[in-house]
């Protein structure tokens, strides 16, 4: 494992071009490990003819055989024995099923190394005494979302001094109480303790529109953030573009842009994206991104829009090492202006969510994605 | 916001819209007590007026941007606006309501009969038809009903906008038209709703029926157009042309209407013939697809990626033709079932003694049929999938739209009327 482990201790987080080779020797070990270990995947990649050891240099990557996120809905691989799983992560099943992850220990150091140090460059840790409210699932052992895990990691940020959930734990299940969180950011608004939110952009969004509509304006105390993360899943119709939404996070909370960071990451794809203070998703060094064509699956150039498969070879108890997300997106090679020379990942939606609903006698509607009559 | 007595109420806290339900009960008992009821002539007057005003253009800035989002050029608009005019209204009454637009004959015994409106009827519109709640409240209108709407999530506010135009013309149908928008997740205010309904017309999938359902109680009719499921059914003797008639209607309708063909079955046991049945398929396929114009990009890499999926599955018995975006999958067995949609069609064998033990399972789901064969196979095998439950039989234009045509095998306009016998 000493590749992986080499390239999880790399000192720069976005230095893409000095760990290309790293990186692919870290694939190619990461590879071999799971076509030892784990039967399902060597059948996928004797199926393609594909080898660990086809993987020599950086153009090999886009060779090796990826695993869509919907495979991982329908079997649980592992390359290691159960006892071996420290933690188990599933997906938030938007789509109906949900995917299961386990992590080894090597996997969550590696990780959490990853984290510190990105936490680090973007100046997410603080030891001043913080406020949180998440916008998310409260901690329960009922719960293995990843979006929770990851959630409750970020209020380890700074020292935490209170901790509100939008859904909160009832003896039937979990609650949205949008109401208990506006009461707590008046409250706090009258403090000095820094507030942090953190969690689903559209729970965000609902509860600052709902005050704007109520004409409730706070400022939060100094060093405030708010942070998002886990995307907008079945809200993806309220989606609003980024300036709408800082413009009324600076109305209502008195939080200016600069203050508001975004993270992207998957379950089956356990890499933490930071986004730069213009916002976008430079890749970090544990992980490529490779933009595919919709039709042919093969990679596209720099710049044009294509489903985007995520590789990694961080983990090691489960083949995710590439995996097709079911995200659309680009992959920006110009530079972005924030000081940070390396590619950066626009996600532009989920792959075919439109409301497909079909329906009804007669008409040749042509109605995309739509009913007719 | 709603519609309540003919005029546009903007309800952004949820308790006045609340208050306006709760009146809304004893407001329909006063238009019942009322001796005249609204006619059908005022209802087709009112809907011939604004379909000119339509026409002529006075609400196209209100219009144009409607359209853009929902991809529809405006000489389809002005198509479907035309189902709003005199001509087809009235069509539409004396093909759907027949003898029943006639003073009817009493029965020998020498009891009366006439057609009057079920009463009250709430409509839960569904999708992102810009219009269609609307007319669904026109058909109401039409059997003489007082009609309640409850507005699908995510409404642009162009029913609520076209139904208080059409009160402007006739206002007597102020007091027939209400509108709220209600989110479906409010099931204490729907069934409040549901209560004060004779019946409930429901739109949309199995999940928004049973919805439906629950919000009534045995009192309560509910007329349900739920969605269904058309495919093809071909024997050797199809064409090439054929084929290609169907693969155009694939790629026009995306497969995404009740009507839109899900897959192909072919009449045979051997399946040599499916798999040869399939690759012609394909090939027109290509071609329709070439001519048409490629598929919205987001559902092409989604069905990329599931096809690519069921290969790494390996599922047994099933071949897949992929190119270009457009797909079609051989399959073994003979299930009916949905396709991937957006131009990716299965193709199964089913032999004609098999047709009613395979489709009856899906009886109240079927829908279409385009029966392209054989002239002389052609009476039999029509027969079979009638009895199997399908209710329209048609040629590869699958969704091709007759005025005055069924819906579902049903003419709303009767689901909508009772009969009522009056002795001496």
């Amino acid at each position: 494992m000493s590749y992986m482990n080499k390239l999880s201790s790399a000192k720069n987080p976005y230095d893409i071009p000095g760990t290309d080779e790293l990186f692919v020797r870290a694939m190619r070990e990461n590879c071999q490990y799971q076509y030892d270990h784990c039967a399902d995947y060597r059948r996928i990649l004797d199926s393609f003819s594909f080898r660990p050891e086809d993987l020599k240099e950086y153009d090999d990557l886009a060779k090796l055989p990826f695993i869509p996120t919907l495979y991982f809905k329908h079997h649980s691989l592992f390359s290691m024995p159960p006892g071996k799983i420290l933690t188990k992560a599933t997906s938030s099943g938007t789509s109906g099923n949900k995917s299961i992850i386990g992590y080894n220990f090597l996997s969550l150091f590696r990780d959490l190394k990853m984290v510190l140090r990105l936490g680090f460059y973007h100046h997410l840790f603080s030891w001043r005494p913080t406020r949180y409210i998440v916008f998310g699932y409260e901690p329960h052992r009922s719960n293995q979302m990843g979006m929770t895990k990851t959630s409750y990691g970020q209020t380890l940020f700074a020292p935490a001094v209170s901790r509100d959930y939008a859904l909160r734990y009832t003896k039937e299940g979990y609650k949205l109480d949008l109401e208990n969180l506006k009461s707590k950011f008046v409250e706090f608004a009258s403090g000095r303790i820094p507030v942090r939110t953190i969690g689903f952009p559209a729970y965000t969004y609902f509860l600052l529109r709902q005050m704007k509509e109520e004409g409730i304006r706070v400022k939060l105390p100094e060093g405030s953030m708010i942070s998002l993360g886990g995307g907008w899943k079945q809200f993806y119709a309220e989606q609003v573009s980024k300036e709408d939404f800082y413009a009324l996070a600076e109305e209502v909370l008195g939080i200016d842009d600069k203050h508001i960071v975004e993270f992207f990451s998957a379950v089956e794809h356990p890499v933490l994206y930071i986004d730069c203070r213009h916002h976008h998703f430079h890749v970090p060094v544990y992980a490529r991104v490779i933009i595919r064509d919709v039709d042919t699956l093969e990679p596209v150039p720099p710049g044009t829009p294509g489903l985007v498969n995520l590789l990694t070879p961080m983990i090691d108890s489960v083949p995710i090492l590439s995996i097709m997300t079911d995200d659309l997106g680009i992959l920006h090679e110009e530079s972005c202006g924030c000081g940070l020379d390396t590619p950066w990942l626009e996600i532009l939606g989920r792959v075919g969510i439109k409301d497909i609903v079909t329906c009804a006698a007669g008409a040749s509607e042509m109605l995309k994605g739509g009913e007719g009559r | 916001m709603i519609l309540f007595n003919g005029e546009i109420i903007n309800t952004k806290a949820i308790n006045l819209e609340e208050k306006y339900i709760d009146s809304l009960y004893d407001r329909c008992v006063e238009t019942l007590n009322q001796p005249v009821q609204i006619t059908r002539g005022q209802v087709i007057g009112a809907c011939d007026r604004l379909y000119h005003r339509v026409m002529a253009g006075e609400f196209n800035e209100y219009i144009w941007p409607l359209l853009t989002v929902a991809d529809i050029s405006y000489e389809r608009f002005r198509e479907m606006a035309e189902l709003f005019s005199r001509e087809e209204l009235e069509y539409k009454c004396r093909v759907e309501l027949g003898e029943w637009t006639e003073p009817l004959a009493d029965l020998k015994c020498g009891i009366s009969r006439r057609v009057c409106p079920l009463g009250i009827l709430l409509h839960i519109a569904a999708g992102n038809v810009d219009g269609l709640p609307a007319y669904s409240v026109i058909e109401g209108l039409l059997a003489g009903n007082i009609n309640i709407l409850k507005l699908p999530a995510g409404d642009s506010g162009f029913s609520v906008k076209l139904l208080s135009e059409l009160v402007k013309e006739e206002p007597a149908l102020a007091e027939y038209i209400y509108v709220f928008d209600v989110p479906s997740t409010e099931t204490a205010t729907l069934r409040k709703l549901a209560e004060v309904a004779d019946a409930v017309v429901v739109w949309g999938g199995d999940e928004a029926v049973n919805a439906a359902r629950h919000l009534t109680d045995e009192k309560t009719k509910v007329i349900a157009w739920g969605h269904k499921l058309s495919f093809a059914y071909v024997t050797e003797a199809v064409t090439d042309e054929e084929l290609y008639g169907l693969a155009r209607h694939v790629c026009e309708t995306n497969q995404v209407l009740c009507s839109s063909c899900q897959g192909i079955y072919v009449g045979t046991r051997s399946p040599e013939v499916v798999a040869q049945t399939g690759q012609r398929f394909f090939e027109q396929l290509k071609k329709a697809n070439a001519a048409c114009g490629k598929a919205d990009p987001g559902m092409r890499g989604r069905n990329s990626i599931r096809i690519y999926n069921d290969l790494l599955e390996a599922e047994e018995g099933q071949t897949i033709l992929n190119d270009e975006g457009v797909s079609v999958h051989i399959k073994s067995d003979s299930r009916l079932e949905i396709s991937y949609l957006f131009r990716n069609v299965w193709v199964k064998g089913l032999p004609s003694e098999n047709i009613i033990t395979e489709l009856k399972k899906h009886k109240g789901h079927l829908q279409s049929c385009a029966l392209l064969c054989a002239e002389e196979e052609r009476p039999l095998l029509a027969e079979l999938l009638v009895k199997a439950g399908l209710v329209r039989i048609t040629g590869a234009d699958m969704s091709a739209s007759e005025s005055g045509g069924a819906h579902d095998g049903m003419y709303p306009l009767r689901e909508y009327s009772r009969i009522v016998e009056t002795g001496q």
